[in-house]
Order: C-alpha cells, then sequence, then structure tokens
C-alpha cells in the first residue's frame, strides 16, 4: 500500500539518515515529494510510504520515537470547477506535469498523486480557481 | 459555388441552414475533401476565450435628486472614468482598485464588471461639482445592472489576429500579462486558441457592423481596433506571422452571461477581462472555404523573449499552432513546454453555441457596412527631448 506522511523533524534529529533506516528496517520504500532539511533547523518533508501495512505503522511508530511529528493528513492540491476556465496556464508551471490540458478536450486535469505539493500553480492562476486545502 | 448573405439568411429563417464549428468543418475537409465540404455548409463558426486588456464599459447611471454632475467615481473602490455627460461613466477592465480600499490583490475594473454582468450589487461612490444645474456634491448608493440605463461593452481591441508566444531566457522569473514566465525557458505561453479563432480566415467576410457572440450576448464589430496592423508580414498561405488586425468590438453588457465574462489577474502584472467573442464566417465562395480550412500545422506565431523589457524583444523563431498545442515546442535545440492562456476548451463551446443560435433561428448574419482598413501604418512612439 501507499501512504502519504508529513514529517516534521525536532533539529537534533535532522542527522538520522530517515529513508535509508526506513528501506533497511522497515522495507519501506520512501519516495521524497518535498524536503526542507537543513544543519541545526527544524525539518519538514513529504513522504510517499510504500510497503506492507503492518510495516508502514512499524515505521510511523519508529519516528514518532525519534520525536518526529507524523502528520498523516497532508496538504492537497484542490481546484474549484466553477472558478476554473480550462486556460491551462497553470500546467507550464507545474514541475511534475499533475495539472495538464487533455489532448483533445483541451479540459484541465490534475493528477493528484504525482503533484508535490509545491503550490506554484496558486499564484500563477488569474482566476483564483486553486487552493491548498489542510 | 456563390452565394449571398442574404440568401443564407433566408435559410436561417426557414431552418434548412447548414452551419459547423470550424473544427467540425476541419474533419469534414478531411474526411471528403475541400470541394465536397464547401457544397455542404453555408455558415462556419468561430470562438475564442482570452484575457483582453483594451476592453471596458459604459454605464449611464440615470439622474439623482438633486441631480449631480460626477468628476469622480468609484465602483466597488475601483476609479471610473466620469469626464462625460453628468452621469456617464466609463469603467476599464484593467484599473486596479485605489489602495485604501482594502480590496483583495489584482481586484480590479474587470472584476466589477463581471459581478454587474452576474447580476450583483456594487458599492458607488462619488464627488460632484455642484453648479445651478446640479448641485449634489456627493452621492453614495448601490447599483446593478437593473438599476442604471446604459450599461454596454466596448473593447477598443477586443480580437487580435495571431499574438506571440512568450518565453523568457533570463534568470529570474518575469511576470507579463501571459502570466509568469519562467527562467532559462521554463515555459512558453501562447495566447491565441489557433484556427478556431476568429481572425485567421478571410477579413473580406466579415467588416464594420458584423453581428458577433460577445460575452454570451450579442455584439458587433465597431471598428479597427487599436494596434491594427493588417501589414503585419504573412506566410504564403497569407496568415500573418505575428500580431495583426485587431477589432473594435460592442455589445449590451445587460445581455450578457457571467460564464463569458470574467475578471482575472496575472500576479505582479495585472488586471484582465476574459471575454468569450465568436464571429460567424458565411460561406459566401469556394474561397472562404480554403481560408477556413486552414488547419493549426499551418499557422505559426513568434517566440518572443520577455527576459528583455524593451519595445523590441529577441525572437527564436516561428513555431506552428499544432506545435503549441502538442504542449512542446524546440528552441535552440532544446524542449520547451507550452501552455495557453487562452482556453481553447471555451473557445470550442462559444463557436457551438453559436452555431446553435443560428441553427435555431435566433441569429442571423450580417452584411458588413464598411470594411476593415486592409493597409494602417503602424507608428511608435519615440519619446521627443523637450
Amino acid at each position: 500500500m501507499k501512504r502519504r506522511v508529513n514529517l516534521t523533524f525536532p533539529r537534533t534529529v535532522v542527522g538520522v539518515p530517515i529513508t535509508y533506516r526506513l528501506a533497511r528496517d522497515f522495507n519501506v520504500a520512501a519516495n521524497i515529494i518535498r524536503a526542507q532539511v537543513a544543519p541545526d533547523q527544524v525539518g519538514k518533508m513529504v513522504l510517499e510510504l510504500q510497503g506492507d501495512m503492518d510495516q508502514i505503522d512499524s515505521a510511523i511508530e519508529w519516528m514518532r520515537s525519534l520525536e518526529i511529528t507524523v502528520s498523516l493528513q497532508s496538504k492537497e492540491i484542490v481546484i474549484d470547477e466553477d472558478a476554473c476556465v480550462d486556460c491551462g496556464l497553470c500546467t507550464g508551471v507545474c514541475p511534475t506535469q499533475s495539472l495538464s490540458l487533455n489532448p483533445h478536450s483541451f479540459r484541465l486535469s490534475f493528477n493528484r498523486s504525482t503533484c508535490s505539493v509545491c503550490e506554484q500553480c496558486i499564484p500563477a492562476c488569474p482566476v483564483n480557481a486553486i487552493s491548498v486545502n489542510l | 459555388m456563390e452565394q449571398s448573405i442574404s440568401a443564407i439568411n433566408a435559410k436561417i429563417a426557414n431552418r434548412s441552414v447548414r452551419v459547423l464549428t470550424l473544427l467540425e468543418l476541419q474533419k469534414r475537409v478531411a474526411a471528403v475533401g475541400l470541394s465536397q465540404a464547401a457544397q455542404e455548409v453555408d455558415v462556419v463558426t468561430t470562438g475564442t476565450f482570452a484575457p483582453l486588456e483594451s476592453v471596458g464599459v459604459f454605464i449611464n447611471l440615470g439622474h439623482t435628486d438633486p441631480p449631480i454632475r460626477l468628476r469622480s467615481c468609484w465602483l466597488d473602490g475601483v476609479p471610473a472614468y466620469s469626464g462625460m455627460g453628468a452621469v456617464d461613466l466609463f469603467l476599464g477592465a484593467t484599473q486596479e482598485a485605489e489602495p485604501q480600499e482594502e480590496r483583495p490583490i489584482g481586484y480590479g475594473g474587470a472584476h466589477v464588471i463581471a459581478k454587474l454582468v452576474a447580476g450583483e450589487t456594487v458599492p458607488l461612490r462619488a464627488i460632484g461639482m455642484p453648479n445651478d444645474c446640479y448641485p449634489r456634491a456627493t452621492l453614495e448608493t448601490q447599483i446593478n445592472r437593473d438599476s442604471i440605463n446604459q450599461f454596454y461593452l466596448y473593447a477598443p481591441r477586443g480580437l487580435y489576429q495571431n499574438f506571440v508566444v512568450g518565453v523568457n531566457s533570463g534568470e529570474e522569473i518575469v511576470y507579463t500579462y501571459l502570466g509568469p514566465l519562467l527562467p532559462r525557458m521554463g515555459n512558453a505561453v501562447y495566447a491565441n486558441p489557433g484556427v478556431i479563432a476568429p481572425l485567421w480566415h478571410s477579413l473580406e467576410a466579415i467588416g464594420i457592423g458584423t453581428k458577433i457572440f460577445l460575452g454570451g450576448g450579442i455584439g458587433f464589430i465597431a471598428w479597427e481596433g487599436t494596434q491594427h496592423f493588417p501589414n503585419q508580414k504573412q506566410l504564403p498561405n497569407h496568415t500573418p506571422i505575428g500580431p495583426a488586425a485587431t477589432l473594435a468590438l460592442i455589445g449590451d453588457a445587460k445581455q450578457m452571461d457571467k460564464d463569458w465574462v470574467k475578471g482575472c489577474y496575472f500576479r505582479n502584472y495585472g488586471v484582465s477581462l476574459m471575454l468569450g467573442v465568436g464571429i460567424p464566417i458565411p460561406v459566401v465562395s469556394s474561397k472562404t472555404i480554403e481560408t477556413l480550412a486552414l488547419r493549426d500545422e499551418e499557422i505559426m506565431a513568434p517566440v518572443i523573449d520577455f527576459s528583455i523589457p524593451r519595445r523590441v524583444r529577441p525572437s527564436f523563431g516561428l513555431v506552428s499552432y499544432a506545435q503549441l498545442k502538442s504542449g512542446k515546442i524546440t528552441i535552440n535545440h532544446t524542449p520547451v513546454r507550452t501552455a495557453p492562456v487562452v482556453s481553447i476548451s471555451r473557445a470550442e463551446q462559444v463557436a457551438s453555441i453559436l452555431k446553435d443560435w443560428i441553427l435555431k433561428g435566433e441569429f442571423t448574419l450580417t452584411e458588413p457596412i464598411a470594411p476593415i482598413p486592409p493597409q494602417r501604418q503602424f507608428l511608435h512612439q519615440d519619446v521627443l527631448n523637450v
């Protein structure tokens, strides 16, 4: 199964090689969606964990034991379909190409599973149709 | 095949008219060939839904008691021009709200216009020039489209034949009327929906007085547009290789529909109005069909580098609209992602709605009463030392 998690690291834990330990100790593949980590600072990371359900649960328990805050409710990009006019401007600034125009209908389509929630599309939208939920 | 516009109108009246949207015509040409398709159609509809800057609305408020002669006026915090008549106003789309009005960032005339079109009520504040005829000094009230006399849209440049593609070769993001252009050619933005747009085809078939779809209601071609540049260089197929002819458009905003009149804002650039525009092209001769059969592969736009903020910006050459719509173009051997700022799906919807109006007999065609000037000087404003 796959599960997306938001991690907040206290300064002291930034030195732990989290993704390596997840793979070695729990057989969990951790795809880094987004990360902001610097020495001696609070770090933030969004991971997509893939593996056995029990092992993902154990991995989350282990991370919590390190005083990493693990939030399962992650931010998501939301498109207001009433406001969107399918202009497509957002598709040019989306680094993961999660926002794209259907090649036939030229309607906007959004692939939530590949979105890294970088939020570049939000200010690019001329009609304020894109936001992030929490 | 030759036929007059009045002959087409007779077919509209007795419901025998044959109408195709431009995309439907192209499919038909691909299936049965040009000459057969030409035998099967009387009218071809085009459309676009793009952000416009050169557009606004004229409003006549009606007289208050005691009456006022306006000096300054604000509609929902956005200044409106009132230097004409006692209670006539012009609200421009790109006018931004006064900073002290505490409106959201990027709120401007286009948003007020869209609210009025949607039937919403907006606050009006005005200062008068009291005199014997018009003693009132100030006015605070609320208006909506039903409480004002005239409410009509005028776009000095409501349609552009072709346009540019924006890129940015610099190291920093550039904020433009095409939206954000990412550094190091991170994206390329185009603003014309390609062949489905109105002006790629026979400019001879339309002119001043031509009835059109405007903002979900009925409008007319009023004049040549500002920055009209019919002398733009052309490809052998007679389509321009960059921004060319423009049209001024006029229409009753009271009849317009909120789906086709939307305020928009380009961050760190400014406010624009997204407007649906559609023109029916009467198939009066086989030459008309030839221009309507042009494909996106055969029309081109110049790729312009916006990293240099000068009047003349460097060009990376021409790309076709087929390439632009594929999502990727190649500049200097490097692939660059493309994105439209014009809604291609809505452009097609405009053409479909216009087609339905004609099929139902609700919309007839008009003979132009004067041609769009085929020649026009394009002057630059060179600053004089005084």
